[in-house]
């Protein structure tokens, strides 16, 4: 079973519809299952055709500081404004307040006034494991508002989706990752067996890829481009073309501008399906991945 | 002494990747920055564009550094503590060795400091990203910029704020250009504004990812208004319909043009009507009104 993990960097440049286009031609030959790892914001699902979201199951992988009476005891309690690295922690009128929208949970307050402050799981995600029309599994998961945690939770999804993929020996996992390059990403990357990172050819486009290959990199992971929309610029088609060359990384494929790219995704149909003609090309990327892979 | 300005504050946000944020907020800015003086803070500091979308240099001004522990290997008796405290697993120990950390998942909260028993640990610095600034006329960019492989982006984006802080109170304007989606780095971005603004575009996706950031900003009770970006592509309804049930308000709708793309691509501002109507809009509202019902942070 191999993972392949689909980033970008920037937001926006297609990585979701890519991701369900990409599925749907490998599920033609493979077994799969697909990954949601934008937590955050997670389309994958609503672009497989899963309207309702059912079975959610809520999870924990976070845990919030909460000061209770005990607190005026303490005889540390001024310093825990200072300690919080996440500035999380005021104190007025000598009593210390947490705001629950900065904690991230580490605990250090907690080791200076045991009594006072409790530690507790917050249950920070809903998990959904499903079936699709398209004939695989899909995994996706939905950070709760406020919560923070998302790359353990984007850990507990890929578990979930490779006993899945264990279960039904399936060939491969497919990892739709968030835009940037923080804990999201990276969870999604550790581990990855090949990385398609996608682009448009703008600068901030181009400036982004650079930034999430280097993340990468860092992992020594193999990786090739996909270009979207090369005809909008064409100038810069090429710049990205020679950054790819200089990196030694194969462009996989180069996807034109299409209004119907819109369409499909208001009428949430995948791009290969409701753009035929585009099976081609999918196929010729799907070719391309596997022939490095 | 300079006299305190009432700044107003205002994050772009939207939750969805590639809605226009960064355009929107570069322009708006641009364009308030023709009468005010208008401070912009790229708070995306995964991947900042903001300087590329305007077309301007910046220059360095700041490493942004977060605490590492640093192991006293003479005072460390092997117990382990550190470890079983550190919740990131940034730190390593197996029993009869010494622990060692891993510095890219460590957060810097010094938990591990805390909890030795033989103050065996101390502190060293780790850089975690860096801090650029640019400056012409009325306008100001300070752009935050975190170090790849570094996952805390939250922490990168609270140093630039503190950093922001100090010169803030000589402005009118602080616009906030948030990262995508709704987590930690976006929180912390959105947190002490005034008012926010949601941009997204008229699909499925951008409808569903609006929805989370209105719940976010309304459990963070800030108010926030919505920009439909390439509001002739795909079908309007559905945002409209979010925005009644959110009780919010679409205070500008900006139609794609491939002028506005042109712009984009060679790294110019924006100019467009749509912008001139948003800042109308923003020097018509009442600050008060706000920050009476804000949140104290």
């Amino acid at each position: 079973m191999k993972t392949i993990t689909i980033l970008s960097g920037k937001g926006g440049v297609g990585k979701s519809s890519f991701a369900a286009s990409l599925s749907i031609v490998l599920a033609e030959k493979y077994k799969i299952v697909a990954a949601d790892c934008d937590v955050d914001a997670p389309n994958l699902g609503l672009l497989l055709g899963i309207k309702k979201f059912k079975n959610l199951k809520r999870i924990s992988t976070n845990y919030k500081a909460f000061i209770n009476e005990k607190i005026v005891k303490c005889k540390n309690k001024n310093k825990l404004s200072d300690i919080c690295a996440f500035h999380a922690i005021t104190i007025e009128e000598g009593i210390p307040a947490i705001n629950k929208f900065l904690c991230e949970g580490c605990g250090a307050c907690k080791l200076l006034c045991p009594e006072g402050i409790e530690l507790r799981k917050v249950k920070n995600a809903k998990i959904l494991e499903t079936s699709t029309k398209y004939g695989f599994y899909l995994v996706s998961g939905q950070l709760e508002i406020g919560e923070s945690g998302s790359g353990k939770i984007v850990e507990v999804i890929k578990e979930k989706a490779k006993r899945i993929g264990e279960k039904i020996k399936a060939d491969f996992i497919v990892i739709d990752s968030s835009a940037g390059i923080g804990c999201q990403v990276i969870a999604s990357v550790r581990e990855s067996d090949f990385v398609v990172g996608i682009t448009e050819p703008t600068p901030s486009g181009l400036n982004d890829l650079r930034r999430a290959l280097s993340v990468v990199e860092h992992f020594k992971i193999p990786s090739g481009l996909v270009i979207n929309k090369f005809d909008m610029n064409k100038t810069f088609t090429k710049k990205i073309e020679r950054f790819a060359k200089e990196k030694n990384i194969s462009i996989l494929g180069k996807i034109p501008y299409d209004i119907r790219f819109v369409e499909a995704l208001v009428n949430l149909t995948p791009l290969i399906l409701y753009a035929k003609e585009y099976q081609n090309l999918f196929n010729k990327i799907k070719d391309n991945i596997l022939s490095i892979l | 002494m300079v006299e305190e300005r009432n700044k107003m504050k205002i994050a772009i946000t939207g939750g969805k990747g590639g809605t226009g944020k960064s355009t929107i907020a570069t322009a708006l800015s641009y364009k308030l920055a023709k009468t005010k003086k208008v401070l912009l803070l790229d708070l995306d500091v995964d991947c900042p564009n903001d300087d590329l979308i305007l077309g301007i240099k910046t220059e360095k001004v700041k490493d942004v550094e977060s605490m590492i522990p640093k192991f006293d290997y003479k005072k460390c008796v092997k117990c382990g503590l550190c470890s079983k405290v550190c919740r990131e697993h940034a730190i390593v120990f197996v029993k009869g060795n010494f622990p060692f950390v891993i510095p890219e998942q460590c957060i810097g909260c010094k938990a591990c400091k805390i909890a030795c028993p033989r103050n065996a640990i101390g502190e060293r610095k780790q850089k975690i990203g860096e801090i650029f600034t640019s400056s012409e006329g009325k306008f100001t960019l300070i752009s935050g910029k975190m170090r790849p492989g570094i996952e805390e982006s939250s922490l990168v984006v609270n140093a630039v704020k503190k950093f922001s802080e100090q010169y803030e109170k000589n402005y009118d304007y602080v616009i906030i250009d948030t990262a995508a989606g709704t987590h930690c780095p976006v929180i912390s971005a959105l947190l002490g504004c005034d008012i926010a603004i949601g941009i997204t575009e008229p699909t499925p996706l951008g409808e569903h990812d609006l929805g989370l950031i209105l719940k976010l900003t309304k459990n963070l009770k800030i108010q926030t208004y919505v920009i439909i970006n390439k509001s002739n592509m795909g079908n309007k309804k559905l945002i409209e319909n979010l925005i009644r049930k959110c009780r919010t308000e679409i205070i500008a709708e900006i139609p794609y043009s491939k002028e506005i793309e042109k712009n984009y691509s060679a790294g110019k501002p924006v100019e467009h009507e749509s912008i001139n109507q948003i800042a109308r809009k923003i020097e018509q509202l009442n600050l008060s009104v706000f920050r009476n019902k804000n949140f104290k942070v």
